[in-house]
């Protein structure tokens, strides 16, 4: 049937295809091109230049932007509280949430288990600066619910969010609480589906759990276990809300205290938005584009060695 | 015994993740001076008289309308945008389709953060600083919406297609009344996705506004923060009633919530 009714009108069928399939990518191609592309495109550009938003010249100045940032002692103290913070980030959602997915496998087929990994997942779709503000009082030195615990337990009680050394770790916490319910599911994902004939015959060969653990589940998850280090790498070199929020962003001192949690996107954000510097800020960003692309490449690489794919 | 230990262990993790939205509550409904009492209030009093106030005194509402306009219009337009969008990559025959589909996954590639001073200017230069518009239209497509679409119109069978082609049905007519329909599940999981993304939006109000007339209720929480500094009660209401609707909307879609957001293709199976 539908061949006679190509057959009778081929002279117009595809330029009409062409044009409805055209028309329908539309909307959302140009939203792609106008608030993703050009910017990306953009970036590069102002890079160069000694730009001024309000101004309608710029001036190219080669790689002067990139002389000014790279002598400025903050960029590297920015650029090392990013590092110091997925560093850490990175490596300890990847396990926790792997520990807790392995925790709640085999709870999860009763109600009980689901009912504990809704509770892990819920943080993860709570708005930042809403919870942050709970947060900051559960991080409260004098008042606050944790030192609260550790003092009952005699434990030493940091002043969390107003210490130097502490303020970094607290904002961690917090990401932790908010982003591990998101790589948890995704773990279990994968633990669901594993293959139970290959499980049960270790086990009938009387393999040890650690064993099965390390010679089997592992393995077996690693595709996701890569995913989820890729997205914890991305997501920790660019946090920004709670970083924000937690240390002061409201009442004008996103960073602190004395800049020990001031991470690229915060200076980004400071050097543009409240210092107006603009070409450096994009200078900035250049440079934490590239990072972002080489840590995604080298990651690549180094899942093409280790990543066991089914 | 350690069949028990790791029932206190499930216990403990579960009470880690759920305690800070506990705590919103124990301290905005607590009474008066609670949140500084040594050792803590553990128990919620039910005083609602903060947040009588926060709704009353302040401009709760207003930042509340930003909130519901600019989340339902954005889900709307990522429904019609990634519904047209996926269609045409499912169904339609358009020459140089495997480089759109490369150019759409590429925006999932950038980095945001990096992207911001960017696409100020491009807002600038747009004049849509300051504007509903500006804080609507750069979230009105979306990828992984499209890639759902284009799954779910994958599957339907050909002849539904042919048959209503020979019944002289028009495309637009196809997509409403047959092919979307059927994707049902696919409508289901785009929309909490993205509002929930749009409800929690902070950096872009934040950078895209200075003017408190447009900001939603996310953004509106730090100037909370400046006004009640110590008034503990108060802030923590305020951040109760931002967190209502986020809670009750994940009640009762939870499992659909977590499949979607796990995998977009196994958001449809329930």
């Amino acid at each position: 049937m539908a061949t006679v009714i190509e057959s009778t009108k081929p002279a117009f069928r595809i330029p009409w295809e062409t044009f409805l399939g055209f028309g329908l990518l539309l909307p959302s191609m140009l939203v792609f091109l106008v608030f993703y592309y050009a910017p990306a495109v953009f970036l590069a550009y102002i890079s160069f230049f000694h730009w001024n938003i309000f101004a309608s010249q710029s001036i190219f100045v080669g790689l002067s932007n990139f002389q000014i940032l790279f002598k400025q002692p903050l960029f590297w103290q920015s650029l090392l509280n990013s590092l110091y913070y997925a560093a850490v980030m990175v490596p300890a959602s990847t396990m926790i949430s792997l520990g807790i997915a392995l925790l709640l496998r085999e709870g999860i087929r009763f109600k009980r288990g689901a009912i504990v990994r809704s509770m892990v997942f819920l943080p993860h779709v709570t708005p930042i600066v809403a919870t942050s503000i709970i947060w900051i009082w559960l991080f409260d030195p004098q008042f606050g619910l944790l030192n609260a615990i550790l003092g009952f337990f005699h434990l030493p009680q940091p002043g969390w969010l107003a210490s130097t050394h502490w303020a970094m770790p607290a904002v961690m916490i917090y990401s932790l609480w908010h982003s591990i319910g998101l790589y948890t599911v995704l773990f279990l994902g994968a633990l669901t589906t594993l293959p139970r004939s290959v499980l049960e015959a270790a086990q009938v060969d009387g393999a040890k759990k650690w064993y099965l653990f390390k010679r089997i589940i592992l393995p077996l998850v690693s595709p996701v276990t890569f995913f989820v280090i890729v997205l914890a790498t991305i997501d920790s070199l660019q946090s920004f809300s709670q970083i924000y929020t937690l240390t002061g962003g409201p009442h004008g001192g996103a960073g602190g205290p004395a800049f020990s949690t001031t991470t690229d996107s915060i200076l980004i954000y400071e050097t543009a938005f409240i210092y107006q510097h603009f070409s450096l800020a994009s200078a900035m960003s250049l440079m934490l584009f590239l990072l972002i692309l080489l840590l995604t490449l080298a990651q690549k690489w180094i899942a093409d060695r280790f990543v066991f794919y089914r | 015994m350690s069949k028990y230990l790791l029932t206190v262990l499930r216990i403990l993790i579960a009470v880690f993740f759920i305690i800070p939205v506990y705590w919103t509550f124990v301290i905005a409904t607590g009474s008066r001076g609670a949140a500084y009492s040594l050792p803590p209030v553990f128990l919620p009093a039910f005083h609602f008289h903060a947040m009588w106030v926060v709704l009353t005194q302040t401009r709760w509402f207003r930042y509340l309308f930003n909130s519901v306009l600019i989340t339902s219009i954005t889900i709307l337009s990522v429904l019609v945008s990634s519904i047209a969008a996926g269609y045409a990559l499912a169904e339609v025959r358009v020459p140089g389709k495997n480089l759109i589909f490369y150019l759409m996954l590429g925006v999932m590639m950038l980095p945001g953060q990096a992207l911001l001073i960017p696409q100020y200017v491009v807002m600038f230069h747009l004049h849509l600083l300051n504007s509903y518009a500006g804080l609507i239209l750069p979230f009105t497509a979306s990828t992984s919406g499209i890639f759902l679409f284009r799954q779910y119109f994958m599957k339907l069978p050909k002849s539904y297609r042919e048959v209503s082609r020979v019944e002289n049905v028009n495309t637009w007519t196809y997509i409403r009344r047959v092919a979307v329909p059927l994707a049902k599940p696919a409508v289901a999981t785009v929309t909490l996705l993205t509002f929930i993304s749009t409800w929690n939006q902070f950096q872009w109000p934040l950078i895209m506004t200075d003017t408190t007339n447009l900001d939603p209720i996310e953004l509106a929480l730090t100037h909370y923060m400046q006004t009640y500094q110590a008034n503990w009660r108060e802030l923590t209401s305020a951040s109760l009633l931002a967190l209502l609707p986020i809670i009750i909307v994940f009640l009762f879609t939870q499992k659909h919530i977590v499949a979607a957001v796990a995998g977009g293709e196994q958001g449809g199976k329930d």
